[in-house]
């Protein structure tokens, strides 16, 4: 099967030498990689919580054009909205607002043109799917901030995928922060029914003093298979603020590699995961702590209802040198029954001698006295649940500082909520 | 208004009220006293509906109704109110959001329509601050970090903010110092109305100094063993349980 799938991914990335000018040789040792390791599986450590059934049952088609999706609406004021459709973007349903004169803006097929040693600086990657995603890549947005611009409204990349059954949209984004620049970048992930696989990779690098917010909101059609990965580089007294929503997808999973390159520099992971009945929802974080006197937070929360399956591993790595290092790390599950799962691997890696390091971790279901304690003041159980549920992952959304996007967000998870008692029948 | 004929209420197999009888009509007092264990809390929790006291036998009529048809919080949409021994902790909700829904649902349930941010505000101010609650207390999460005191005078303030018919109080005198029992006290007879009734559920006879009764009952057993006036509340400190039974 294997042999069969790498063909086929072989064949896929022929048709696209030279779409991104510069990136081909990258395509083909990423290719050969690949063809090595193939996808991981649920003996691969880090993707041991995985279900990477659909990817290695059947080859995805690259994803052909699509005219007729159905676009989301916008997550509030933005600055400018890139759509991409199918993998691609496309123009007429773009805004670009006022962005472009502020920053140069470009497709990542025009990225090297100018200085085609730019290319190697693009990320490889390690396992099959950001292996497939350099070979496979096509389309995606470049976006170099200048230094001190300050963008108050964020920027909305959004993914959506439109009649690709068993076929895939691999982007690459690459956004590049200035010396004290300051943006917000959301990506919103959307889709049909059909059983596609969006495979992303967005890689940042946030210069001194800059800081990127960045918040993602997946919810993939219900067949979908999401993985997406985001690499960050962060220089001195940079900040990076990541916040993931995961509510969609069969089978969705999100990570974060962060390397903390510069001194007191801050970086925050958040995440809130919903994974309804029959799906599963994978988050993997990994903070490398490369420099002394820099700080980092993660704050998940997971929700998994019947036969709903979560699962975070967090890796905080400080080197040798990177002493007074300050790292955090929480998560907390909730699950509804018995047959919802929720699985938590927390890992330090810590050689330096002089930090301070934390992580904890809490997995348990509702609870009935406060559930007892709401119904006895009036409120239905229906909606104490839905309370409960809300405040469980009130501290993963607190590092929202955008108040009208982080009720956007608490609203999904009321309409989660909501679809759950329909579920199970108001009352219980 | 309360009529409870018979009960008998099991909790994890166990029996623990054995047949129960007690009738509170409006403008009364009520005080149910006994020693731990003698079921005094099951028939609090049982009156507002918690779902692991299971009502064997008896039945309990609020205003001519079955009550065990009810759910709890429709129980608190007719009009009844538990004071809880052990407030609940809520982290990440507000005391403030938390009695509004509270309101809002009760409301809601008697065909009203929401009252107002500014109008809540307002109420919630004032009767925070006839009991002695600072406004800061009320932003924070329910009942989080709140010293057992506290969160005796928050269940007040729920319950002058719900304006229940029937308020069930069990053991809102505990953990109180004497200043606390005494704004507590006052929250009580505040409550004390002749459409209204209060049940008092209680070990000691101190807060029956500040909130006199009507009616005391002794409770032994999972039974009430005598009832009489509020000179029985003084009988019992002084004699002990077994004697006056």
């Amino acid at each position: 099967m294997q042999e069969q799938l790498t063909e086929g991914y072989k064949a896929q990335a022929e048709t696209l030498m030279g779409t991104v000018p510069g990136a081909d040789s990258l395509r083909q040792s990423a290719l050969k990689e690949f063809e090595g390791i193939g996808f991981p599986t649920n003996r691969t450590e880090e993707w041991r919580y995985s279900d990477t059934k659909a990817l290695r049952a059947e080859e995805f088609a690259l994803a052909g054009t699509s005219t007729s999706a159905e676009i989301a609406a916008p997550l509030g004021e933005t600055a400018a909205r890139f759509v991409f459709v199918n993998g691609r973007y496309a123009e007429e349903l773009s805004d670009l607002g006022d962005l472009w004169q502020a920053m140069p803006i470009r497709p990542l097929a025009n990225h090297f043109m100018a200085n085609p040693d730019r290319a190697t600086e693009l990320i490889r990657g390690n396992d099959g799917v950001s292996l497939l995603n350099t070979a496979l890549m096509r389309d995606g947005l470049v976006l170099s901030v200048p230094a001190g611009i300050e963008i108050d409204e964020p920027i909305e990349i959004v993914h959506v995928m439109d009649g690709a059954d068993q076929a895939a949209a691999h982007t690459r984004h690459v956004i590049e922060l200035g010396e004290g620049a300051e943006i917000t970048v959301i990506e919103h992930f959307v889709g049909d029914a059909s059983a596609y696989w969006t495979n992303s990779v967005l890689q940042a690098r946030i210069a001194e003093g800059a800081k990127l917010r960045h918040v993602r909101l997946q919810e993939e059609g219900e067949a979908a298979t999401h993985t997406a990965k985001a690499y960050v580089n962060l220089d001195a007294e940079s900040e990076y603020y990541c916040v993931n929503m995961s509510v969609g997808g069969k089978a969705a999973r999100f990570e974060a590699h962060v390397r903390v390159l510069g001194e007191e520099a801050d970086a925050h992971v958040d995440g809130v995961s919903l994974a309804g009945t029959g799906q599963n929802h994978d988050t993997l974080t990994h903070v490398s702590h490369m420099v002394p006197n820099a700080t980092s937070d993660q704050i998940f929360r997971t929700v998994a209802d019947t036969r709903g399956k979560t699962a975070f591993q967090g890796k905080v790595t400080v080197v040798k040198d990177a002493q007074l290092t300050e790292a955090d790390q929480s998560f907390k599950a909730l699950v509804f029954d018995k047959t919802a799962e929720a699985n938590s691997k927390p890992e330090l890696e810590i050689l330096a001698d002089d930090v301070k390091c934390s992580h904890g971790a809490t997995i348990g279901q509702l609870d009935d006295k406060a559930i007892f304690y709401l119904t006895s003041r009036g409120i239905d159980p229906v909606t104490a649940r839905k309370i409960l549920v809300e405040a469980f992952t009130a501290d993963a959304l607190v590092n929202i500082e955008n108040e009208a996007l982080r009720e956007t967000l608490v609203e999904r998870i009321r309409v989660w909520m909501a679809s759950r008692a329909e579920n199970v029948g108001a009352g219980e | 208004m309360l009529k409870i004929n018979d009960l008998h209420v099991h909790v994890d197999g166990t029996e623990i009220l054995k047949g129960l009888d007690l009738e509170v009509k409006a403008g009364e007092v009520h005080a149910i006293m006994g020693l731990n264990g003698a079921g005094k809390s099951t028939l609090a929790n049982t009156i507002a509906g918690r779902d692991d006291y299971e009502v064997s036998a008896g039945s309990i009529e609020f205003e001519g109704q079955d009550l065990l048809e009810l759910e709890p919080h429709e129980r608190v949409g007719e009009g009844i109110f538990l004071g809880f021994q052990y407030p609940v902790e809520i982290p990440g909700v507000s005391n403030l959001n938390f009695m509004r829904t509270a309101l809002n649902s009760v409301r809601k349930y008697n065909g009203e329509d929401d009252m107002s941010a500014a109008e809540f505000m307002k109420l919630i101010r004032a009767k925070a601050s006839e009991l002695g609650m600072d406004a800061e207390m009320l932003k924070r999460f329910v009942n989080v970090g709140f010293s057992g005191g506290e969160k005796k005078r928050n269940e007040m303030v729920q319950m002058a903010v719900l304006n229940p018919k029937l308020a069930v109080l069990d053991e809102t005198d505990s953990g109180l110092d004497i200043d606390a029992l005494r704004i507590v006290s006052e929250g009580i007879n505040a409550q004390r109305r002749d459409d209204t009734a209060i049940l008092l559920i209680t070990h000691y006879q101190r807060l029956l100094n500040y909130v006199q009764p009507d009616v005391v009952h002794v409770m032994i057993d999972g039974k009430i063993v005598k009832s009489g006036g509020k000179e029985l509340a003084a009988e019992l400190e002084e004699k002990g349980y077994a004697d006056v039974a």
